[in-house]
C-alpha cells in the first residue's frame, strides 16, 4: 500500500515536473495543508501562514525540473518550507536590528488565547521558546519524515539528529506549560 | 486535638481550592509534553488560514513573477559584465596611449622642424 502511494506520488511528481498544470494543482492542494501547519510551527504567527505557505509552492513549481528523484518529493519540499521559514525569521531579525522603532507590531507574538484551545496555546507558547533549527526538527518529525530524511533535510548525521531531537524533546517538554501557569 | 485536625483539614481545603480544576491533566501534559492530537490542533489551526483557492493563486504568482535566476546564470551574468569592464578599461587605457604617444609624435616632429630650421638659418 505504502509502495503503490509512493509510486503514484513519483507519477504525480514526474507529470507536473513536465508542467502539467492539474499535476501541480493537485500536488499543492495535497500538500498545502501540511505545509501551512509546518510554517505555523515553525513562525508560531497565523498572519504568516498564507504568505509563506504560497512562497514555498511558488519555490516548488519553479524548481521542480531539478528534482531527480520523485519518490523524495516530501522531504524535499519539507526542505524548501524548512529554509524559506528560516529566510523569514532571518529577515525578521535584521528588521529588528536596522529598524528597532519601525513596524512595531510584527514582533508581537499572537496573545494566550488567540488560537482555539489551551493545548494549543501551550504547544504554541513551547514553540516560541524554541530556537528555529529546534522547531524545524520536532515538526519535521511531527510530519512523519523519518531520522535519514531529516538528516538529508538538515545536511546533519542521523546520529547529530537523534541527539538534537531528544535536546528539542527536553526543552518543548520544559516549557510546555498553560501560559497563565507560568 | 480536634481544633489542630480543623485546622489541618481548612489548609488542606484552602491549598487544594488554588489548584485548577483540570489539575491532574494539566500535570500530564506537562509531564508528557504535547500529545499527538495538540500537533494535529496546530496544523488545522494553520490549515484554516489558508483562503480558498490557495491553489489556484500560487499557479497564477508562479506563472506572473520573473523567475529568480540561478546561481549559474548570475555567475555568467557577473562574468560577463567583469568581462565588458575589463574590455572598457583596456581600450580607453589603450585610446589614451595612442592619444599620448600621437601628441608627444607631434612635439617631437615640431623640435627636430626647428632645429632643422636654426641649422639651415646658420
Amino acid at each position: 500500500m505504502e509502495s503503490t502511494s509512493t509510486t503514484a506520488l513519483a507519477d504525480l511528481v514526474r507529470r507536473a515536473q513536465r508542467g502539467d498544470e492539474a499535476a501541480q494543482r493537485e500536488l499543492i492542494v495535497s500538500y498545502q495543508h501540511r505545509v501551512a501547519g509546518f510554517v505555523y510551527a515553525m513562525t508560531g504567527r497565523s498572519d504568516y501562514v498564507e504568505d509563506l505557505a504560497q512562497q514555498v509552492f511558488i519555490k516548488m513549481i519553479r524548481a521542480l525540473d531539478r528534482l531527480q528523484a520523485p519518490a523524495q518529493f516530501e522531504s524535499w519540499l519539507f526542505r524548501l518550507a524548512r529554509n524559506t521559514c528560516i529566510d523569514q525569521l532571518r529577515r525578521q531579525k535584521l528588521r529588528r536590528i536596522f529598524q528597532p522603532f519601525g513596524e512595531e507590531h510584527e514582533n508581537i507574538p499572537e496573545p494566550a488565547g488567540a488560537v482555539d484551545t489551551e493545548e494549543l496555546d501551550a504547544l504554541r507558547h513551547a514553540l516560541a521558546q524554541l530556537r528555529p533549527q529546534d522547531r524545524a526538527l520536532l515538526a519535521l518529525v511531527q510530519e512523519g519524515r523519518s531520522h535519514a530524511e531529516i538528516a538529508e533535510i538538515l545536511s546533519t548525521s542521523v546520529a547529530a539528529v537523534k541527539a538534537r531531537l531528544h535536546r528539542a524533546r527536553e526543552h518543548l517538554r520544559e516549557h510546555y506549560q498553560p501560559p497563565h501557569e507560568n | 486535638m480536634k481544633t489542630e485536625d480543623q485546622a489541618w483539614r481548612a489548609l488542606q481545603a484552602h491549598a487544594s481550592a488554588q489548584l485548577s480544576a483540570d489539575f491532574a491533566g494539566r500535570v500530564l501534559r506537562a509531564a508528557q509534553g504535547p500529545s499527538l492530537a495538540s500537533w494535529r490542533q496546530l496544523q488545522a489551526h494553520a490549515a484554516a488560514r489558508l483562503r480558498p483557492g490557495f491553489a489556484e493563486r500560487v499557479l497564477r504568482a508562479a506563472r506572473q513573477i520573473p523567475g529568480v535566476p540561478s546561481l549559474l546564470d548570475q555567475l555568467a551574468f557577473s562574468a560577463a559584465a567583469a568581462a565588458v569592464c575589463v574590455l572598457a578599461v583596456v581600450f580607453v587605457h589603450a585610446r589614451n596611449v595612442r592619444l599620448e604617444d600621437e601628441r608627444n609624435l607631434a612635439s617631437w616632429q615640431q623640435i627636430a622642424q626647428q632645429v632643422e630650421d636654426l641649422d639651415n638659418a646658420r
